[in-house]
């Protein structure tokens, strides 16, 4: 007997999907909050190869480059409040988990971005005879957060996709609501297609701003 | 008072631990070697001259780079027994589904890989009286996998990482077993530190190994065609 596919059911339960939608959202945009300074100033540190604090960015940059986003985040849900004797609610520490690794991407982007830019510039910058900072400030950054945009798009889909992760740790994202739905009616294949499409068109959409951006700025550095 | 670290329970129940990263390789092995695989038809596909191949190439490798890779794995878990009759698996649900997920990502490296070969090659194999078929195998692919080989390394170091993404169906890889433990010790700061530290300390080398390759393979031929 063929499976028989019922989806109207589950669409009476897309309120619920759309709210953990909702949480997702924040929890990414709390995430990218967190990554986005930490990142920039990791990235320049690194790039600038600023002495004492270089080698420690370094460190901290291919730590979480290379860690476990699911590993993080159950060791700050469930390690780091023995550590720190606080208790940490999930949104908070799932934050944390993913808001750190995120600003290794992050500063690794800078640093791509402020490599790329040519000596010329920054021999300009020197010949004018600006200090370091405002070489940075007025000659460097502004060109290379062009390039930068839309990998930060890229950045962002990948922080979405790695959210859906806090379920695991009970927050009540768009997965765990998921599961919720699904254990209800007792459709999980067609609450999970349903999931995946609404994932698809959000991540699809922030992947074509990217190329749209990339695009742009390619033609105003021509 | 401080927090007494006490590492000694992990040392005796390393045999549990190593069974758990048995299993992680495993996964990481198979998912690897068949992402690869399907990478490298999609891949083709994406660069055939045929739209109807090229869409259907398209259409997969969008639609598993812009959906999470745990909505993925939940849906092949309940979908193969329900579509396919057979029984439900964590390990075969995992397998299937991160071997996709590879595949979706390694078609994109064969994808460059192959438009990173100038249409010289081409054309010079075409003018010898090669087929498109043996354009491809013999001259253009060749040439393109040296130049992917850094690729796949990060490719198969993101891939180490999703294999946690098992542990939410109970498949019994090293976070699954590190949670068990961390609940039946009652310590959970020791184990989840482990763990972590067991994963720098496997992909930290492999990374910087592939940041080598990759310098190396710009030395070689910069991507760009020589005289």
């Amino acid at each position: 007997m063929p499976y028989e596919w019922n989806f109207a059911i589950v669409l009476k339960y897309l309120p619920n999907l759309l709210e953990g939608g909702a949480h997702t959202i924040a929890l990414s945009a709390a995430s990218i909050a967190l990554a986005t300074p930490i990142g920039i100033v990791m990235g320049i540190i690194r790039q600038q190869r600023i002495p004492y604090l270089a080698p420690i960015a370094v460190v901290y940059i291919d730590f979480f480059r290379t860690s476990v986003a699911l590993v993080l985040i159950c060791w700050c849900y469930y390690a780091l409040p023995v550590l720190i004797r606080v208790n940490l609610d999930t949104f908070t520490a799932v934050m944390i988990a993913i808001g750190l690794q995120a600003s290794a991407y992050m500063a690794e982007l800078v640093r791509a971005g402020m490599q790329s830019i040519s000596p010329g510039q920054w021999e300009a910058a020197r010949a004018l005879g600006m200090p370091g900072h405002t070489r940075l400030r007025y000659i460097i950054l502004p060109q290379a957060a062009r390039r930068m945009i839309p990998l930060f798009f890229l950045l962002m889909v990948e922080v979405v996709k790695t959210t859906t992760l806090a379920g695991v740790v009970t927050y009540p994202e768009i997965v765990y609501d998921a599961f919720r739905v699904a254990t209800e009616i007792y459709r999980p294949i067609e609450t999970f297609t349903i999931v995946g499409l609404i994932c698809f068109v959000f991540l699809f959409t922030l992947g074509r701003i990217a190329l749209y951006l990339e695009r742009r700025f390619a033609v105003v550095e021509r | 008072m401080p927090y007494v670290w006490d590492f000694n329970f992990l040392l005796q129940l390393g045999p549990l631990l190593l069974a758990g990263l048995a299993n992680t390789a495993k996964l990481w092995a198979v998912a690897l070697a068949f992402g690869l695989a399907i990478g490298l038809v999609m891949g083709i596909f994406r660069s055939a001259p045929s739209a109807i191949l090229r869409g259907i190439g398209t259409v997969y490798v969008e639609a598993i780079r812009n959906t999470p890779g745990l909505v993925q794995l939940i849906w092949f878990f309940y979908a193969i027994p329900i579509l396919t009759g057979l029984q439900s698996s964590a390990w075969l649900a995992s397998a299937v589904s991160l071997s996709l997920y590879t595949g979706a990502y390694s078609a994109e490296i064969y994808r460059a890989g192959i438009a990173s070969v100038e249409a010289g090659q081409w054309e010079a194999a075409r003018a010898l009286g090669f087929g498109y078929r043996d354009q491809m195998r013999y001259v253009v692919l060749p040439q393109a996998l040296m130049r992917m080989i850094p690729a796949f390394g990060n490719r198969a170091i993101e891939l180490a990482k999703a294999t946690t993404l098992a542990s939410t169906i109970a498949f019994g890889e090293l976070l699954y077993t590190a949670k068990t433990i961390a609940e039946d010790q009652l310590r959970p700061l020791e184990t989840y530190t482990a763990i972590t530290l067991i994963f720098t300390a496997v992909l930290l080398p492999v990374s910087y190994l592939c940041v080598r390759l990759e310098r190396r393979v710009a030395r070689n031929n910069g991507g760009a065609p020589r005289d």
